[in-house]
């Protein structure tokens, strides 16, 4: 009798987007602007950020509107710029953590930082947001993120909240 | 890129962004992720003043422009505008001037070069 398997699984998109060279396994900075400097500034080593001033300047205005940081050691900093060339997201790690003006007051130990061009309508911007809060929201799964080895046992991880 | 360019860059981004905070079914999705979209009032007044700095013509045409484009301000590459994705006969000149703003000679889009 021939045997059925289950269809293969669609990624999400931020599975999709997570990427080893869009990974800082431990940040250096401590405070929130020099996370983001730090952050833009791989962005730019990757081409994904034509100018990093640019595209600092409006993360900096997207935190003006609003602390990104979510709070139980999340933070989900993200805008369009017309200076960024292509959807990415850039994942930040730190020990320590960093004082990010979260919501709770609590130091933030995940960073995943959004960036995408501006275009008329980006649903799967939006989704990608969407899916990171889904994907973080227990604390075991943000322990194993933080503590993982590598970049592909944290994929693997996120991908595992979604199916 | 020049400074023109730059700063209107930055009015771009702004303006998108304002714009995003603004729409009723974005804010709320936003919203509802834990995002804190409160700072739309202080946005505008950055907004304002750095419109200020714009080049009065330039921001002129801008703010006439972005009431037909969600992005006034485009990449233009090789002789294509990226906003209209039309050939642009003369766009391959290669010495222009770095303090002038290039425009689409079709969609009148401001371009950048990449």
């Amino acid at each position: 009798m021939p045997t059925i398997s289950a269809a293969p699984r669609i990624e999400t998109h931020l599975e999709l987007h997570l990427r080893p060279s869009l990974f800082i396994p431990e940040l250096k900075s401590k405070k929130k602007a020099s996370v983001l400097e730090e952050m833009v500034s791989h962005l730019a080593q990757q081409r994904i950020a034509r100018q990093a001033d640019a595209v600092l300047e409006v993360l900096r205005q997207r935190e003006a509107l609003g602390s990104t940081g979510l709070g139980k050691g999340i933070a989900v900093p993200h805008a369009r710029s017309t200076m960024v060339t292509e959807r990415a997201v850039l994942l930040a790690r730190s020990t320590k953590g960093v004082e990010f003006e979260a919501i709770d007051g609590n130091p933030v130990h995940l960073c995943f930082l959004i960036v995408a061009p501006p275009v008329d309508r980006d649903p799967i911007y939006l989704q990608m947001l969407a899916e990171i809060v889904k994907a973080v929201r227990l604390a075991p799964i943000r322990k194993k993120i933080l503590e993982a080895s590598d970049f592909a046992s944290i994929r693997s991880v996120i991908g595992a909240q979604f199916s | 890129m020049n400074e023109k360019l730059q700063a209107l860059v930055a009015l771009q981004d702004l303006d998108l962004m304002i714009r995003e905070a603004k729409d009723p079914e974005q804010a709320t999705r936003e919203e509802e992720l834990g995002f804190s979209l409160g700072g739309v009032d202080k946005l505008q007044r950055t907004r304002d003043k750095l419109a200020k700095q714009i080049d009065e013509q330039l921001l002129q045409r801008y703010e006439r422009m972005s009431r037909r484009f969600t992005r006034v301000v485009v990449p233009i590459e090789g002789r294509v505008c990226l906003g209209c994705f039309m050939g642009l006969p003369t766009a391959n000149r290669r010495n222009i001037d770095p303090g002038t703003v290039e425009l689409c000679e079709n969609c009148g889009r401001i371009l950048y070069r990449l």
